[in-house]
């Protein structure tokens, strides 16, 4: 059985792409898969940081490109999941330090060893994207209920939907007491828009700040909602047919064809 | 056909009394809205300093370096007067005078939008720094909406400008990437940083870096402080910038901003201070980089 090849994505900076990988990884090996995050954003690393494994890097992706030294080298096992570990970005190269298909290669050859490969991809639709995207056989995309991010990851799925690349949708940062008031685009708006398939729906929490700034992913919390969601979130990747979480908002388009269920 | 000159070799600083119609004697400055991580708020910080900068009757030219995925259009609520863009004006299509679009409450605010189905490396960079040049010798300022990363687009964004504004959130992630384009910005810019979406109260419990902690690690002049407040996110998807209006400490702290650019002795925002300082994490992140 050969690993899934995933890529996180979005076009816009800032929607939570890292922090998405950060702790949907730790969550599948939580659940017993072996797992490589690797960061694909090369100059601007930070999957690193955002798991608090930061002062153990040695080797990076650039150096594994370049067979400098082995991917089972550079890999960083994270001690807290046992079965995560993490390929960082070189931090003081550019992205085309690395070709396509030197990232697909390293893709394919963390594929060997993992159940999941999940790529967190840089922002933006350059060159850095095009690697990131280069080895994945699947991409989830992030966004925001933004007006601004949807329209740059209505973008990033019509790239994908070029390379006949199947994607699912998280819609992270939801405030459903905003959506209520009308003041945030709903999910179903969101979805109707980018027309792709719901893998998961994410709220807005404070907590997410501090956990990230302190390396920590936020499902190591037990006591923290987004723990729960994000088990059905790699549930559903795994097959799994969950419902939706309700957030018991309706949105302008929801309330226009009344059908959908809320988020 | 003009020398292009490095940054700040001419001294002009632009004319404070220049109003609507004026064409400034001198050349406008050309300021670089940067940040390297992405969602920070380049776009929401360019808009609304476009903004105030505008309601104080100087001439403004808001170029939207986003080519592939402008939003710029749509915080100011324009994407439907935009008809041509950077790219046309590059290629030599249409000129700045078609490419310009007025905003629709400010006469002396104009966008220059991006190329939405187009690619970064389609932009010539000489040419991009030939065209901020001829936006320098009509507007007073010429505010350059940088794309996420560190890539072309960063490098075509910084081309025509000479001075910088870095845009950071309380965020190690977001320290971390503003320390590198820093770094690759080099002083010639004169960085300024903007501390956006601060939650004082989170300062306070410890669980946000304070602006302390962020310029502890970056030391860049502190040009202003922006909270985190639910109306940026509304006023962003209705392309009503807060800063159109002076109520409210956020529209407050962009017309400070925007005074400060504009060189007056405004304070800048008393920073909060944290109880429990991140400044050991921080220091490891940084002290320990390879």
């Amino acid at each position: 059985m050969s690993a899934r090849k995933i890529v996180i994505t979005s076009g816009k900076g800032g929607v939570g792409k890292t922090t998405t990988t950060a702790n949907l990884g730790a969550t599948l090996a939580k659940r017993g898969h072996r797992v490589i995050l690797i960061d694909a954003d090369i100059g601007l690393r930070n999957l690193d940081l955002v798991l608090g494994l930061e002062k153990r890097i040695v080797f990076d992706l650039v150096e594994v490109a370049e067979g400098r030294c082995q991917l089972r080298q550079a890999l960083i096992k994270d001690k807290r999941f046992e079965s995560l570990s993490i390929l960082p970005a070189a931090q003081t190269r550019d992205k085309d330090a690395v070709s396509e298909q030197q990232f697909a290669d390293i893709v394919d050859q963390a594929a060997q060893v993992a159940d999941f490969v999940l790529i967190d991809c840089p922002a933006g639709i350059e060159a850095g994207f095009r690697n990131a995207v280069a080895g994945a056989q699947e991409a989830i995309v992030v966004t925001t209920p933004e007006v601004s991010a949807i329209r740059d990851a209505d973008r990033v799925v019509g790239k994908l939907t070029e390379r006949g690349m199947p994607m699912r949708l998280i819609v992270n940062r939801l405030r459903p007491e905003m959506v209520r008031t009308g003041d945030m685009l709903s999910v179903e708006d969101v979805r109707e828009i980018l027309s792709i398939d719901l893998l998961g729906i994410v709220p807005d929490d404070e907590e997410i700040i501090d956990t990230t700034n302190r390396g920590e992913p936020i499902v190591l919390d037990e006591t923290n909602r987004l723990r729960t969601i994000y088990d059905k979130i790699a549930r559903r990747l795994e097959g799994e047919t969950i419902a939706f979480t309700s957030f018991d908002q309706q949105g302008f388009l929801g309330r226009l064809f009344g059908a959908l269920k809320a988020g | 056909m003009h020398v292009l000159k490095q940054p700040h070799d001419d001294g002009s600083e632009p004319n404070p009394d220049a109003r609507a119609g004026d064409i400034p004697a001198k050349l406008g400055r050309a300021i670089v809205i940067t940040s390297g991580k992405g969602g920070v708020g380049k776009t929401t910080t360019t808009a609304n300093l476009g903004t105030a900068l505008a309601a104080r009757g100087a001439r403004v030219a808001l170029v939207d370096a986003d080519v592939g995925l402008r939003n710029l259009d749509i915080v100011l609520g324009l994407e439907s007067r935009v008809k041509y863009h950077v790219l046309d004006v590059l290629d030599e299509q249409v000129t700045l005078d078609e490419a310009l679009v007025r905003d629709k409450h400010n006469e002396t605010l104009f966008l220059l939008a991006a190329a939405q189905s187009r690619e970064k490396d389609e932009v010539d960079t000489q040419k991009m720094r030939d065209m901020i040049h001829a936006l320098r010798e009509r507007f007073d300022y010429v505010l350059i909406d940088c794309p996420a990363g560190i890539e072309l687009g960063f490098k075509n964004a910084v081309a025509g400008a000479q001075e910088a504004i870095v845009v950071c959130t309380p965020e190690v992630s977001a320290v971390r990437d503003v320390d590198r384009v820093v770094g690759l910005l080099g002083n010639a810019f004169r960085p300024q940083l903007i501390v956006n979406r601060l939650r004082p109260a989170m300062v306070k419990k410890g669980k946000m870096l304070s602006v302390e902690d962020v310029n502890a690690i970056l030391r860049l002049p502190l040009l202003g402080v922006i909270a985190d407040e639910p109306e940026i996110i509304i006023t962003t998807n209705k392309g009503e910038p807060l800063a159109r209006s002076r109520d409210g400490a956020t529209a407050s702290a962009y017309h400070a901003i925007a005074a400060r650019i504009a060189g007056e002795d405004v304070p800048a925002p008393a920073p909060e201070e944290a109880k429990e300082s991140f400044f050991g994490k921080l220091g490891s992140i940084f002290g320990g980089k390879r």
